[in-house]
């Protein structure tokens, strides 16, 4: 290790090339996380269209318009940013910043494989989870501090459906663990390892979907929720509310605020292939990184088919089910996992 | 030389601290080449169309305040679930946690039944 003081160059150079700063900079860290928000955003996009019988992002690359996310961040970095007259200046710019900066502290936990994660916390399933809570939080600040009707409607909102989705994601959740016996989000895949024979000669995955289908259902559920995504967009809600909290913002804070949901989007989507679609596990010939991005794929892709296809909830609505089927039906997956696992013994 | 669990702590740690300085400096480098031009109109606050009227925090009913206060209750009570979740499969003999959590959770649930019937009949808040 070059000394900092005597040999800055050689220092600096030491922890460019180590591979924590490898990492944290480029991949499963911030950079690689800025490419895939934009890659999200223009699956989002043209996913929408195609459901939709349109076309989508076309002309900014020869690949269906791969490049358009990319594109359309040039233009928002150029745009004035001015924030309304009374608002509370300084909590209108942090709110958007923190949340993106929020969903970056998500992706820092996924374990991508063993050796691609940024920081393997021993409790790194509820520390994903607790981080996930402050972004109602954040919303509320921002519908606040805007001091505009529209943003104030939307944080109101994202209190009142953070009541109902939250305490439902968190039960859901448990199911795994009473699995796995374990929080540590790298020992959860590795409890879903051993496949389960049928019969002799044959055998399935042993990953948790199957044990765990009413809660990988309801988790599903409940992350759209929190993601904020089309059946439960009630913060935000075009039609009705004009964007919501995110109505005052220009240019690059807009950017911001559309980004972080698009982050915890990629976020909850490598969090559900690692609960219960076994993480970076698959058979052999294809390298453990690629599974997990297909895994990633798909679910994120069903997260925004549900977006093109479904209508929005009304907040009642939301509210009434949360806090009765949800939570009716994540009763019953924890007392399904505890036959699985006791038996039917007290 | 910090334990494991710590140093993993750590490194957590300092990728936020880098998460943030990145858009800040963005930020920065954002505005500062900007020559801003604000104008009244431009920084009136957005309503439709309309011009703005009345405080931008306005009164607003909050009719949905029961599930606020039930639910600033029952999110700890998941973390207790957790705890004993958690120890489910090293309980020896096993199932032996049982009798206490369905106790615990008989005495917190019927009170979670009878509010949340209490919050839906929206007519009274």
């Amino acid at each position: 290790m070059a000394d900092p003081i005597s040999d800055p160059i050689g220092f600096s150079l030491e922890i460019m090339t180590s591979p924590l700063f490898f990492k944290v900079a480029v991949f499963p860290g911030l950079t690689s996380i800025g490419i895939i928000i934009a890659l999200f955003i223009w699956l989002d996009r043209k996913i929408t269209a195609r459901v939709q019988l349109r076309v989508g992002p076309l002309y900014a690359s020869p690949l269906g318009g791969v490049l358009q996310s990319f594109a359309d961040l040039i233009k928002f970095a150029f745009k004035e940013l001015f924030i309304p007259r009374n608002a509370d200046k300084f909590f209108f710019v942090a709110a958007p910043v923190l949340a993106l900066i929020g969903g970056a502290g998500l992706v820092g936990l996924i374990p991508f494989t063993p050796e691609w994660q940024i920081s393997n916390l021993e409790l790194g399933l509820p520390a994903f989870l607790a981080f996930v809570t402050l972004s109602p939080m954040l919303i509320l600040l921002a519908g606040w501090s805007a001091n505009s009707k529209y943003p104030f409607i939307g944080g109101l909102r994202s209190l009142f459906q953070q009541t109902a989705y939250e305490i439902p994601l968190w039960l859901s959740a448990i199911g795994v663990v009473m699995m796995a016996g374990t929080m540590n989000l790298i020992g959860i895949v590795q409890a879903q390892a051993k496949p389960w024979y049928v019969f002799p000669g044959m055998y399935i995955p042993g990953w948790y979907i199957i044990p765990q289908a009413l809660g990988a259902l309801l988790f599903f559920i409940t992350a759209t929720a929190e993601m904020e995504r089309i059946p439960f967009d009630l913060p935000e809600a075009e039609p009705e509310i004009i964007m919501g909290w995110q109505a005052e913002y220009p240019g690059f804070l807009f950017m911001s605020a559309a980004g972080a949901s698009f982050v915890r989007l990629y976020a909850f989507s490598a969090l559900f292939s690692v609960l219960y679609l076994g993480g970076w596990m698959g058979p052999a010939p294809v390298p453990a990184l690629l599974w997990t991005a297909i895994k990633i794929i798909i679910v994120s892709s069903l997260i925004i088919l549900l977006r093109a296809t479904f209508p929005r909830v009304r907040i009642d609505q939301l509210l009434r089910a949360g806090w009765t089927y949800l939570l009716g039906l994540a009763f019953l997956n924890i007392v399904i996992t505890y036959l699985l696992v006791v038996g039917p013994r007290i | 030389m910090v334990a494991p669990g710590l140093a993993e702590i750590f490194y957590y740690l300092g990728f936020i601290v880098v998460a943030t300085l990145v858009p800040i400096i963005a930020l920065f480098l954002i505005v500062t080449p900007r020559d801003a031009k604000p104008s009244p109109m431009k920084l009136e606050t957005y309503e439709a169309g309309q011009m703005p009227s009345g405080r931008g925090r306005t009164r607003f009913i909050i009719q949905y305040y029961p599930y606020l206060l039930i639910f600033v209750i029952y999110d700890v009570v998941a973390m207790f679930l957790f705890a004993w979740a958690l120890t489910l499969r090293t309980l020896q003999p096993p199932g032996s946690g049982t009798w206490p959590i369905l106790i615990f959770m008989g005495v917190l649930l019927v009170p979670l039944a009878y509010s949340i019937h209490l919050a839906s009949q929206r007519d009274l808040w």
